[in-house]
């Protein structure tokens, strides 16, 4: 069981991203469920995860992959039941495994019994819990989200003949968060979760919760007000549990959702994600120190989460449009790769299924300051199936072994949630846990062993960060430190061999200790550090001086 | 410094910094602090709207500045320490500056800039003078990416010149080295280029860097060996040239960086300009306005008086040089006053002839043959001056074109004279 006294936890997380629908079908219905879920924690304990994201699991018409809900106090059916829940819940606290579900507080389904009160008439009781109007010209100028499927923030509504405020898909209605009773209510869900034992909370769509005429309708300090609250009322009655913000927004932006430490305890990092594969691209370390400057300082109890890949595509909202420009041409070439503003492929796929990329890509993720997550599949290379429409192409059964249905289902292959990848290199006869559990090389075992590392050592999530800016651009080079603990990091962002010298004179008479072979490198001295690094390399140094 | 290497290590050290590069624009200078800031910064203006994309370097090769001119250029840099969000650049630029060593020398500046072309192993790269203030960024557009997009090998300028701006040019370098090698480069002789990396190598291979021409008039020894190599040579309209500064004092080195170049790469070349019959023209990219009218301020009366004085102080020497016939046409033309004097196209495309075969036999000293050409050449220029004085653009080209033409027509006498028969 986790040790609820250490409120830092999310600090020192590793945090594996799971839709329970992908996991494991243990009622061989083609659907992934929570019994599932549990069946498979000895794989996430393995791994060395040691909190899971759960991706919404609540009753719902799945027209947006469950970020539609249509009760928040209940589990989807296909998923199994409270019980089951509880089950899993209970099964990953004992291996030491956080688990974080994910509330949408911005917006419900047009299902959820709340609106279909609210539509009924002008003057019902629920009228007031969605953003109605009489005409669509109000909140003018505020830009629309999926641009490729939505052609304004107001759709009508033929039963009660007005049109009402959705930020999302037109079926997803925006709650309205100037109501009390709203904000009372989503108070209740959350709690009864809490109640429940989850540890933390990941708060979709956090910006968009309250509107103003003449605003941007984004990041108002209305919506900051909202989430203060919540969270006092959290801290008061739970203590140790974390709320995490999905907030797709500039990093002086998204600073405000930690609050003085009364907000958020995390919040995603969105404009470094796409960063990371652009200088690996441009093999320049430039773009990832650049918005790593431009990140503010947080408080001391908040903390950063980083990721390379997700269940959305990668976004290039947070980019210039020439960088836009470059990361399409790189990286979708293929119009079927993109999607709204953004890239709808997972890891390998991206990465030309390099395994040096791959490694060096989640070294840095391991590195960086912050709480990184691993997406499903990724542990393995898993690919994608960018033909399956919205982003449903990275969301495909995850891939146990080479057998039936991959091992996901013993149900009819034409009866899963979703295809299986199937092609030669990305297919699961090709990429798949049971092969990879059998070689030491395999990508998974690789996983294992940085996760490993990272795990033992708590300056990568409470650490300071210092860059050294060696001329040579393609290295990216940085210092963690925890006290008396050091560690230096140097990054090959090249695919070719380079040379580097780092100004480690601050450090000089320490011995670079190599933390995954433990080999010891020559003692620093008076002169710049000489390292050669191979394509893609990465070496983690522990500096001791002894 | 290691032994026998132009690079100093401070220098290596910047290049394995930079790696592998697409596009490298090079800078020689010396002393050029008051111009290379602004051309620095039209190159950079250039490199980020035209190539983000690619890796991109500039490097200053440096012949000992004593000025700000190695910081001005440092100063172009674009990377993750500068604080400036300003800038929307995709990716570091290097701006690097190497002091070479034995003091300024043209040549030594571009096999700098050759050797790091090679070693960054750049697609492109091109050369721009520190002292060229009216660049703009297109021009690094007009250079580069006929080599880096468009298989060429060697782009050469055009410039928008005053009709007797480029004398030398349009009178004997052009010309000349159009009727020896048989390709219409109008600038063979230029201030801005591009060329190829593989140019860039097979140049940096030839065995020209312990001669003169490896130190002085090497710019045309590598238009030269781009057209004698068989590469793909192009030229591409840029703008404005900035009017060089033409003190009488300077045409003797020119004649040595040009002339002199050209004459030596005679020698090595016989059996390639022997068999070249007429001229072909090379493809003209970007092309645009090229000759302007605004009136030009030049001493024609200094001209006609050195050019009479020479033919008279260097009897001796032309005696040795130049055949009777011609030296006495020369003579006579040197008689007459001003008014009626002309040193028609037959009797100058002669004169050079008669000093390219002179110089192969080397008669005498070869750099006196370059020398005496000055003076003559002078005389030629009064007499282009005063045939076109009222001449259009239009009118120019042709009577260029026209004796173009002559000296092609009249370059089979060379040979005979090269081969003894004369």
């Amino acid at each position: 069981m986790p040790t609820p006294q250490d409120q830092f936890w999310y600090k020192d997380a590793i945090i594996y991203q799971v839709h329970v629908r992908t996991f494991f079908d243990s009622n061989g219905d083609g659907i992934g469920d929570f019994r599932g879920l549990a069946q498979k924690l000895d794989h996430l304990q393995e791994l060395g995860v040691n909190a899971v994201w759960l991706m919404p699991f609540f009753p719902s018409p799945l027209r947006d992959d469950g970020y539609d809900i249509a009760d928040y106090f209940s589990v989807h059916s296909s998923y199994g039941n409270l019980d089951d829940f509880k089950a899993f819940l209970q099964a990953a606290h004992d291996r030491g495994i956080r688990v974080i579900v994910e509330l949408v507080l911005n917006h419900t389904s047009d299902q959820h019994p709340w609106f279909q009160e609210s539509r009924k008439s002008r003057d019902n009781p629920k009228r007031n819990w969605y953003v109605w109007s009489d005409t669509d010209t109000k909140y003018k100028g505020v830009r629309i989200i999926f641009v490729d499927t939505e052609l304004s923030n107001w759709a009508w509504d033929p039963v009660s003949k007005e049109y009402y405020w959705h930020r999302f898909f037109s079926h997803q209605p925006d709650l309205n968060y100037d109501n009390p009773a709203v904000r009372e209510e989503m108070w209740v869900v959350m709690k009864f979760w809490a109640e429940m034992g989850v540890d933390g909370f990941r708060l979709d769509a956090i910006p968009y919760l309250v509107e103003r005429e003449g605003t941007s309708c984004e990041n108002l300090p209305e919506t900051h007000a909202v989430m203060r609250d919540l969270r006092a009322r959290l801290d008061n009655n739970y203590p140790g549990k974390m709320l995490l913000a999905e907030a797709n927004q500039w990093p002086a932006d998204l600073r405000a959702y930690f609050g003085e430490g009364d907000e958020f305890h995390m919040a995603f990092h969105f404009p470094l994600m796409p960063r990371m594969f652009m200088g690996l691209k441009l093999e320049d370390r430039k773009p990832i120190t650049e918005i790593l400057k431009q990140t503010p300082q947080i408080p001391s109890s908040c903390q950063w989460c980083l990721f390379l890949r997700n269940h959305d595509e990668l976004t290039l909202e947070m980019v210039t449009d020439v960088e836009r420009d470059y990361m399409y041409d790189q990286y979708a070439y293929d119009k079927h790769m993109r999607i709204n503003v953004g890239i709808r492929r997972r890891l390998a796929p991206l990465l030309d299924n390099d395994r040096r990329r791959i490694e060096l890509m989640n070294g840095m993720l391991m590195s960086l300051p912050g709480t990184p997550i691993v997406y499903y599949g990724d542990e393995i290379g898993m690919g994608d199936n960018v033909y399956l429409g919205d982003r449903n192409g990275v969301r495909t059964p995850m891939q146990w072994n080479g057998g039936w249905n991959a091992g996901f289902s013993t149900a009819d292959p034409e009866s899963l949630y979703s295809p299986l990848v199937l092609n030669p290199v990305y297919g699961y006869q090709a990429v798949n846990v049971e092969s990879q559990k059998r070689f030491d090389h395999s990508l998974l075992c690789w996983m294992k062993r940085i996760l490993k590392v990272r795990k033992a050592n708590p300056v990568f999530g409470r650490g300071s960060i210092e860059f050294l800016y060696p001329a040579n651009h393609r290295i990216l080079a940085y210092m963690r430190q925890l006290e008396k603990e050091s560690i230096l990091v140097v990054n090959n962002l090249s695919s070719t061999a380079q040379a580097v010298e780092l100004d480690l004179s601050r450090f000089k008479g320490n011995i670079p200790i190599e933390m995954f072979g433990r080999n010891i490198f020559p003692r620093v001295g008076d002169l710049p550090y000489l390292l050669t690094l191979g394509p893609y390399q990465f070496y983690w140094f522990r500096l001791r001086k002894i | 410094m290691a032994d026998e290497s132009i690079l100093t290590d401070e220098f290596l050290r910047q290049l394995i910094d930079v790696g592998e590069a697409d596009v490298l624009v090079g800078v020689p200078t010396y002393n050029n602090a008051a111009t290379v800031g602004q051309v620095v910064q039209a190159i950079r203006a250039g490199l980020l709207k035209y190539f983000p994309r690619e890796r991109a370097v500039i490097v200053n090769a440096d012949g000992g500045s004593r000025d700000s001119t190695s910081d001005l250029v440092r100063g172009a840099s674009i990377n993750d320490l500068q604080h400036s969000t300003d800038l929307k650049a995709l990716r570091t630029l290097h701006s690097i500056s190497a002091e070479y060593a034995g003091g300024p020398a043209t040549g030594t500046a571009l096999r700098t800039i050759l050797a790091s072309a090679e070693l960054l192993r750049v697609s492109a790269c091109a050369v721009v003078s520190p002292e060229s203030t009216t660049i703009e960024p297109e021009w690094i557009e007009r250079l580069l990416r006929p080599v880096y997009k468009g298989n060429y090998d060697f782009v050469t300028p055009l410039y928008r010149r005053h009709k007797f701006d480029g004398l030398l040019m349009s009178n004997l370098v052009y010309p000349m080295t159009r009727a020896f090698y048989g390709k219409r480069v109008r600038e063979p002789y230029a201030a801005e280029f591009s060329f190829s990396g593989q140019l860039a190598s097979h140049f940096l291979g030839q065995e020209i860097w312990t001669h003169e021409v490896g130190q002085t008039g090497t710019e045309i020894a590598l238009t030269i060996s781009a057209i004698t190599g068989g590469f793909r040579l192009a030229q591409s309209f840029l703008g404005d040239k900035p009017r060089a500064d033409a003190r009488s004092a300077d045409l003797v080195d020119a004649m040595r960086q040009t002339v002199g170049a050209m004459f030596w790469s005679l020698e090595s070349n016989v059996s390639l300009w022997s068999a070249n019959g007429q001229s072909q023209p090379i493809p003209t990219l970007c092309e645009g306005q090229e000759v302007t009218l605004e009136p030009l301020r030049i001493n024609r009366k200094r001209l006609f008086d050195m050019f009479r004085s020479g033919v008279a102080e260097l009897k001796p020497v032309l005696e040795s040089i130049l055949s009777p016939v011609t030296l006495s046409e020369l003579q006579g033309i040197a008689a007459l006053d001003e008014d009626n004097f002309a040193y028609g196209d037959e009797l100058w495309a002669r004169t050079v002839y008669e000093f390219a075969a002179s110089y192969h036999k080397a008669v005498i000293s070869r750099d006196h043959v370059v020398q005496a050409l000055a003076p003559l050449y002078r005389g030629r220029a009064f007499t282009f001056l005063v045939q076109n004085r009222e001449a259009s653009a239009e009118q120019v080209e042709q009577n260029i074109e026209k004796f173009c033409l002559t000296c092609e027509r009249l370059k089979p006498s060379l040979l005979e004279m090269w081969n003894g028969r004369k």
